[in-house]
């Protein structure tokens, strides 16, 4: 008597189903880079050559133009309203890391002002935001 | 007459090497995305509110920068890259050096990011940071 043998199928994945996980991926990455946005406001950053990571887990980036004007989250805001969110900020994780991105041309006093806020706050570590220097 | 249909073989993905590729490429566009979210500068510790600290004047370098981002160490005018050498000198002699830099309200911010390169690059622990009293 003749056995069969069960034949053993190798297993395959249609290919007509490929441009519907690239499309799928196309969305995740969408989203993802949304989720990733950041809302700039056209500033000249300030160059060095030496510099250090000052990214933590939890930032607030406070953007300062050359005329002084601040922004947080790319809407213009007075100082008072800059503190209260800052303050917002710092309460809910006390461990948020404040960065202040400043045209290099604005004056020293636009910086001082969310320095003294962050004095009065007693939020003690404050980054400064540069670019690379190109030599 | 029986017309034979041409078998189609389906390619298997996992052997043909797209998924890897695929892989590959979303890795490289993440490791793209996250760089571009970093932000590079200096760490400034901020003092307490009402602190004050009395420093011996010979443990004191002050640098001024004036309205135009001329800079001054203890009253004598110095470029920037003067201040790296005077600050590695004093150390020498007095090792709790405090540095104090003094800003004018009108000086440009690049100018002071320029002295703070040099003080974070120097590692001078005690930095104290101010801004001149306006007379406006």
């Amino acid at each position: 008597m003749k056995i069969s043998r069960k034949k053993h199928h190798k297993p395959i994945l249609p290919v007509n189903s490929m441009s519907d996980i690239a499309f799928l991926l196309l969305i995740f990455i969408m989203l993802i880079s949304l989720m990733n946005y950041r809302r700039e406001i056209k500033v000249d950053y300030p160059e060095a050559v030496f510099q250090e990571i000052t990214q933590a887990d939890k930032n607030l980036e406070i953007w300062v133009d050359v005329n002084g004007r601040l922004f947080i989250d790319a809407e213009n805001i007075d100082l008072n309203k800059a503190e209260g969110l800052i303050a917002e900020s710092i309460a809910s994780d006390p461990a948020v890391r404040i960065h202040i991105v400043a045209d290099k041309n604005t004056a020293y006093r636009n910086i001082n002002q969310i320095m003294e806020v962050l004095t009065l706050l007693q939020h003690r570590v404050l980054s400064l935001v540069v670019k690379e220097k190109q030599l | 007459m029986k017309i034979r249909r041409k078998k189609r073989n389906l390619i298997d993905i996992a052997d043909s090497g797209a998924l890897s590729d695929l892989a590959f490429l979303l890795i490289v566009f993440f490791i793209v995305i996250a760089v571009f979210n970093i932000n590079k500068g200096f760490l400034l510790e901020l003092p307490e509110k009402n602190s004050n600290r009395i420093v011996s004047t010979d443990d004191l370098i002050r640098v001024d920068i004036s309205n135009t981002g001329l800079l001054t160490a203890n009253g004598s005018p110095v470029e920037i890259r003067d201040i790296e050498k005077m600050v590695a000198e004093i150390r020498k002699v007095h090792p709790n050096m405090t540095f104090a830099l003094i800003i004018h309200p009108e000086a440009k911010y690049q100018c002071v990011v320029e002295v703070v390169e040099v003080v974070r690059q120097m590692e001078v622990e005690n930095f104290s940071i101010s801004m001149m009293e306006d007379k406006n």
